[in-house]
Formats: C-alpha cells, sequence, structure tokens
C-alpha cells in the first residue's frame, strides 16, 4: 500500500557508508549538524542509523530496525529527519516514513514526542532523539497518543493490539 | 681588605664540600657572573687590583643567604645519596612551574564525572597561579609553548574526556567564553544567550530556570582552564571572531598611525630623546599587552611599525643638516596629513 519511495531510496542512502567530505559550512547550524555526523559515525546508537541525503546537510534519513521482543521486530523502518535554519535552538522535524502501527505515530508519519515538540531542549542531539523513539518502540505512551484507537486497542486487548502491529510490521516493513 | 676577608670566607666554606661533581657546576657559575661585568669595568677593577676572584667574591657575598642554603641542602643531599643523582635531582626540580604543568594529566583511574571535573580544575588552577606570578614576556612564552605541548600530547586518553567535559552542549564544541548556570551548568556564552532568547529562560540541560544576570557572566576559571587546555582550539575561534569584527581593528591601526604622526611632528632637536624614550616604553608597554592577551596581531603589527618607523627616523637624524631638513619636510607632511584627516 504505501511501501513507499523512502524505503527503496533509504535502502541506497543508508547503506552507502560513503561519507566523505561534506560541503564546509560556516552557519552554527551547519557545524552543529557536522559534528553531531561525526558523533553517530564513531558511536552509532544501537540497532538504528542516521546520515545526510545527497547534498543536503539538512535532510538526514535515519533507519530503525524493529527492537527484538517487540511486534516490530524483524522491521526496518525508514524516518526523515529534517533541520530548521535554527537549529539547534528549535527542534528537528522527525517523520515517519515506513507506515507503523502504533498509538503514538499516525498515518501520515508524524510522531507524538514530547522532546520534539515543547519539550525541546538545544543541549539534545540527534542520537538522543534516536534513543527516545527507540523507547516508545519498547513502550508506546497510549496517554499522548496520536490515534486513540490504537491506544485503547493497546491498553484493552494488549494481545490483540500486538498482533494487528506484527501483522503491519510483516507488510510495510520488510 | 674588607673584599679581601669576605673572599677568604665562602672559599674556606666550600672546600669542606669540594667534590668532583660540583665543580663543573661553579665553572658554570663563574662564567654567568663573570659576563656580568663589562670588559671596562674589569680593565678598571685589573689597575685597581682586584683580581676575577675577588670579584666573584663580592658577589658571593651578595647572595650570601641563598647560598648556604643551597650549599646546606647539597650536603644532606650528598648524606643521603649519590653525587650524580643529587645533581640530577636539583636540576628537575629548578624549572619548578612547567614541570607541575605536565602532571595535570593523569587521571586514569574511575571515579564520577563531576569528581574528575572538580580534580581537574583544583590541578589546573594551581599551576597557573604559579605562572602567573612572574609577569616576564619570556616566561609566558614558555607558558605558552608548555600548554601547546599538552594539547599536542593528546594521545593521552584522558584529552579526549576532557575535551567531552569542557565543550558546550548547544554547539558540541570546546566551550567559548564558559557561563555556568544557577544550576552548574556552563555552556558558551553565546550559545546560551541564544538558547535563553528562542527557548525560554531554562537550563538547556536540566530544565531549570535560570536568571537574566547571571546567565552572562563568564566562569573565569573555567575560561581560564579551556584556553590552558586546548590553546589552538581556542586561537583559531578568537581569529575567526576577530575576522568577523574587523571594523574595531582597523579604528586600532589607525589610531597607532596618527600616534606615529603626531610622534613625528614633536621630533625637534631637544625633544627628539625623549619621545623617543616615550615611545620605546610604549612599545614595550603594548608587546607586553598584546603578549598578555595572547592574540591580537595587530597590536604587534603596530609595535613593529613603531619600531621600523623609529629605526628609519634615527637612521635620517644621524645624516647631515640635509637629513635634518628632510625631516623637517617629513613631520611638515605629517601634520598635513593629520589635519586634512580632522577636517
Amino acid at each position: 500500500m504505501m511501501m513507499n519511495s523512502g524505503s527503496s531510496s533509504g535502502g541506497g542512502g543508508s547503506s552507502g557508508g560513503g561519507r566523505t567530505s561534506w560541503p564546509s559550512t560556516t552557519s552554527p547550524s551547519g557545524k552543529r549538524i557536522q559534528k553531531e555526523l561525526k558523533e553517530l559515525d564513531s558511536h552509532p546508537p544501537p540497532l538504528s542509523s542516521a546520515g545526510p541525503i545527497a547534498d543536503s546537510l539538512n535532510h538526514w534519513l535515519a533507519t530503525f530496525l524493529g527492537p527484538p521482543g517487540t511486534p516490530y521486530e524483524g522491521g526496518i523502518f525508514f524516518l526523515d529527519i529534517l533541520f530548521p535554519n535554527e537549529y539547534p535552538f528549535k527542534p528537528p522535524k522527525v517523520m515517519f516514513k515506513t507506515r507503523i502501527y502504533h498509538c503514538n505515530v499516525d498515518s501520515s508519519g508524524n510522531v507524538n514526542l514530547d522532546i520534539l515538540k515543547d519539550g525541546w531542549s538545544p543541549a539534545l542531539t540527534i542520537s538522543k532523539v534516536l534513543l527516545a523513539i527507540r523507547s516508545i518502540f519498547l513502550n508506546p505512551d497510549p496517554y499522548n497518543a496520536l490515534v486513540p484507537p490504537i491506544a485503547h486497542l493497546y491498553q484493552v486487548d494488549r494481545k490483540r493490539h500486538d498482533e494487528l502491529a506484527a501483522a503491519w510490521t510483516h507488510r510495510f516493513a520488510k | 681588605m674588607v673584599t679581601q676577608d669576605s673572599k677568604q670566607t665562602p672559599q674556606n666554606k666550600k672546600t669542606p664540600s669540594d667534590n668532583p661533581t660540583q665543580i663543573p657546576e661553579n665553572c658554570n657559575d663563574n662564567h654567568n657572573t663573570m659576563s656580568m661585568f663589562s670588559p671596562r669595568f674589569k680593565s678598571v677593577a685589573a689597575m685597581a687590583g682586584w683580581d676575577e676572584e675577588t670579584l666573584l667574591s663580592t658577589l658571593i657575598v651578595e647572595d650570601t643567604p641563598e647560598r648556604i642554603l643551597r650549599d646546606k641542602k647539597r650536603s644532606d643531599l650528598l648524606v643521603k645519596s649519590p653525587p650524580s643523582s643529587s645533581r640530577r635531582k636539583r636540576r628537575r626540580s629548578r624549572p619548578g612551574s612547567i614541570s607541575i604543568a605536565v602532571f595535570n594529566l593523569d587521571l586514569d583511574d574511575e571515579s564520577t564525572d563531576t569528581s574528575i571535573k572538580e580534580a581537574e580544575k583544583d590541578k589546573i588552577d594551581l599551576p597557573k597561579k604559579v605562572e602567573e606570578l612572574p609577569k616576564d614576556k619570556e616566561q609566558e612564552n614558555a607558558d605558552a609553548e608548555v600548554a601547546v605541548d599538552c594539547a599536542n600530547s593528546s594521545a593521552l586518553p584522558c584529552m579526549d574526556r576532557l575535551r567531552d567535559e569542557l565543550s558546550c552542549a548547544i554547539c558540541l564544541d570546546i566551550c567559548y567564553e564558559p557561563s555556568t548556570t544557577p544550576c552548574g551548568h556552563s555552556f558558551c556564552k553565546n550559545c546560551l544567550k541564544s538558547a535563553a532568547e528562542k527557548c525560554g529562560k531554562r537550563c538547556p540541560k536540566c530544565r531549570q530556570l535560570i536568571s537574566n544576570g547571571r546567565s552572562c557572566t563568564i566562569n573565569t576559571v573555567l575560561w581560564n582552564t579551556i584556553q590552558l587546555l586546548f590553546p589552538a582550539v581556542i586561537e583559531s575561534r578568537k581569529s575567526a571572531a576577530a575576522s568577523s569584527s574587523s571594523t574595531a581593528s582597523d579604528y586600532r591601526k589607525k589610531s597607532s598611525e596618527r600616534m606615529i604622526s603626531t610622534n613625528n611632528e614633536a621630533s625637534d632637536n631637544n625633544n627628539v630623546r625623549m619621545t623617543r624614550r616615550l615611545r620605546v616604553s610604549r612599545r614595550s608597554e603594548e608587546a607586553s599587552l598584546s603578549s598578555r592577551r595572547g592574540v591580537p596581531n595587530q597590536d604587534e603589527d603596530a609595535a613593529l611599525a613603531l619600531r621600523l618607523q623609529r629605526e628609519e627616523f634615527m637612521e635620517i637624524y644621524r645624516g647631515s643638516t640635509l637629513a635634518r631638513s628632510n625631516l623637517r619636510a617629513m613631520a611638515q607632511r605629517a601634520m598635513n596629513l593629520d589635519r586634512n584627516r580632522v577636517v
């Protein structure tokens, strides 16, 4: 259905690993993004990776492997990360490109994460954002749901919820 | 003669502790002290019947207390250990501050980050204070070299950790002019300012409220520490900041030019010596200032320009009356220039 372009183009982009030298930027946000990229290269977070798409440093693609022990196990999820010009004083925009059955991610890929909105702090980095996203994979937050029916099912019938999530993972993320 | 007597005492004192290791040292001392006398003074002294030893002995009398102390220490060491090692020990202990600056980097044992930071700060603070005592230019240069050496020897594992500890969480670079929040977190002053403007007045690290006034003061201890540890990084950032605000340096250059021209103007025969002296003192002042601040190249440039100007001027002045009239014309020109600038 929505096995979209993100996954196909992302496959090339993320596995390429041909990170040589990005155009040197003089803006504070550019410098900071470059530093984060370097840090991510040397200390990649578990089960995920992230890097710029094409020439722009402001547009990244991140990949997630569904954590084992969850209904998302075995899936590969792609996320778009857009850095605003005022980064790090404004939060990056993170969107799921791969469909996922999750109460905190809506059908267009928006993520309901506090630190990506009001809870943002300039001391946060992309690797911390990835860690936060990983944590909602493990523990969905039904009280701040973007998709209330899924949240309801998660609370009422956890087994059914997990079956559906696994089915979606198999369908969209493999 | 009094000097003869005084000559006797230190030599008598020396004879008991006479040993092979000591002889070359004394020769060195002789050489150093002898170079303090001008040849003319030496010849006069020879005429008066004083030989070099006598002269030396007067010197020795002058710094006897220190000598006695040293001799005592030396004899103590001699008792405890063979002479060769004692010499080495003394030599090692001599450069004082420099040797201290080296050992502030040994923190291999594991403990909590904050305690490491605190310990580190203390350790670094100590040599800094020691080094600040002598204000000579040479001493400062030596300090800079030591600091550079520390930075170069970043093969040490703790250097990376220090870099992490001392970097700003906002720009992820080494803190530049760090400012510390009431909750104890440090960021670059500018980073913290823009964070407060754009994200509200909360600490980026722990979200505690931060007040306005305190967020803009520089944590001087931390800043000095950073400057000592990462001189190269700070230099590059400073020069980057300087190039962005070049207008200020332009103004400075202009004012120094004007100073030169006014100096020319005042260069009538009798004033020459005074102005020269003034200029020399100003030059040394400038040099010491720039060295203390560590960076500003334009100050050094101005000093160099002044010096060249002075040399040129002196050359002309040494010449004939023709040169003097030439000088007059130059001064006139400078005056005109100055007047034009004012108008």
